[in-house]
């Protein structure tokens, strides 16, 4: 893993979701992508450090410190430990896996926000969906200039 | 060869410094780090966000002025510039104000009076990042307790209410806007005035509640006004405009109004936080 590629990636989503996307109304979540990513791609170790840097940079600009580099790093540990058995190799599948991801971490985000006495909306489960859907439609495609930027055969296929 | 060697070595070690560890230490070490984060103090995990926020202000702005011409959120605000929404906001203002101190002047007569602004103290901050994201409409500005802002004052862009200081550190601090899903703000709106909560409801939108009554006349471009609130606020300010106003469908005897901001959120570079009494 190139490490301080790895770095310069995550700071320009970080920034490219916190700027250019934050006045869409429909938008994909490109951390969550990475972290789908970086789950299917790298090693285990590896997947599960990303994981949780990839939740912090999450938080650096959500509402509060902690939910997501939870739910991040606990979902992305196991789709990583998945990914060992079940191959997410074909677009459709990775799809899904982003779709399901998404799902999952803002569940438990959500959940996470609750606890640290955030107020909950009452339409929080439509906007986990519609950002799941457009992740999961967008993300795949995105794994390419990811794989090229981080050196990543992504035709390699490896577990380790 | 034995450069080759050297760097082969160190890339070796690197690479298994990581692999070393076990997996599940690393996750237990990776997750007791979360934990820390989410039970530490806000004013403590504040310090992170604003300082991402700081240093990376430039691009964050950049993405967003980029973004901007794709947005058309606010269709009653676009139809006018910058400049004439400053004009409306500040004669709605001053209609407010000539309002206020003819109720004085009738309560007290003989007494001297003051401009309700006249010893409020204006703080300008620059913008450092907006977060807007669906249901949170919230700016991270560069004033804080330094420049004596406290929790709760309300801050104004183009003579327009337009959200609350939530946190604050001693330089920077975070407002929540008035269309926030989470923001709640007294105010009122129709003729006779009628008092209303105004709650946000995220995409740049808050609606009215508790509901009111199909018998008062509220149209669309209705103002909607803050309530003047005691040490916060001393005259009722402009923060939005009706842009929706039907009959609910479960209870047509009742409106359902829906509110935007009465300045483009999206093109303001600075705000002024309202410090009433300095």
């Amino acid at each position: 893993m190139r490490w301080l590629r790895f770095a310069v990636l995550i700071i320009f989503a970080t920034v490219l979701q916190a700027g250019f996307l934050a006045n869409f109304n429909y938008k994909p979540d490109l951390l969550l992508i990475l972290l789908v990513f970086f789950s299917v791609y790298a090693s285990s170790s590896e997947a599960i450090v990303s994981s949780f840097v990839i939740g912090l940079a999450a938080d650096l600009i959500g509402p509060v410190m902690g939910p997501q580099t939870i739910s991040f790093g606990l979902f992305g540990t196991l789709l990583a430990y998945m990914h060992r058995v079940i191959a997410f190799r074909k677009m459709h599948y990775q799809a899904l896996a982003i779709f399901v991801m998404s799902i999952l971490t803002g569940l438990l985000t959500t959940l996470l926000n609750l606890i640290r006495g955030e107020p909950i909306l009452s339409e929080f489960f439509v906007n986990i969906l519609k950002i799941s859907l457009i992740s999961g439609i967008l993300g795949p495609f995105l794994f390419l200039p990811a794989a090229w930027w981080m050196r990543i055969q992504t035709n390699r296929f490896r577990r380790k | 060869m034995a450069w080759k060697q050297k760097t082969y070595r160190t890339h070796s070690n690197r690479k298994s410094f990581l692999d070393s560890i076990s997996r599940r230490m690393l996750f237990i070490w990776c997750m007791l780090a979360g934990l820390i984060l989410l039970l530490a103090p806000k004013s403590f995990t504040n310090k992170f966000q604003f300082a991402f926020a700081s240093a990376f202000r430039w691009p964050i702005k950049i993405g967003r002025d980029f973004s901007l011409s794709t947005s058309q959120n606010q269709p009653y605000i676009k139809n006018l510039n910058r400049n004439d929404i400053q004009d409306r906001n500040q004669v709605i203002y001053l209609k407010e104000e000539l309002k206020q101190a003819y109720d004085k002047i009738d309560k007290l007569s003989g007494m001297r009076n003051r401009s309700p602004m006249a010893g409020a103290k204006l703080v300008i901050a620059d913008i450092i990042a907006p977060y807007n994201d669906g249901s949170r409409a919230e700016l991270i500005i560069n004033r804080g307790t330094d420049d004596g802002l406290k929790k709760n004052q309300l801050v104004m862009s183009d003579y327009c209410i337009i959200g609350k200081i939530i946190e604050l550190d001693s330089r920077r601090a975070r407002i929540m806007l008035l269309t926030d899903a989470k923001s709640k703000i007294d105010v009122t709106l129709g003729e006779p005035e009628i008092r209303r909560t105004m709650q946000g409801i995220g995409n740049n939108c808050a609606k009215i509640i508790p509901q009111i009554s199909a018998t008062n006349k509220i149209s669309v471009r209705d103002e909607v006004l803050v309530q003047k609130t005691p040490g916060l606020l001393d005259c009722p300010m402009i923060a939005g405009i009706v842009t929706e106003c039907k009959r609910n469908e479960k209870v047509p005897s009742v409106w359902d109004i829906t509110v935007q901001p009465a300045c483009d959120i999206t093109q303001i570079d600075d705000v002024t936080v309202i410090i009433m009494n300095p």
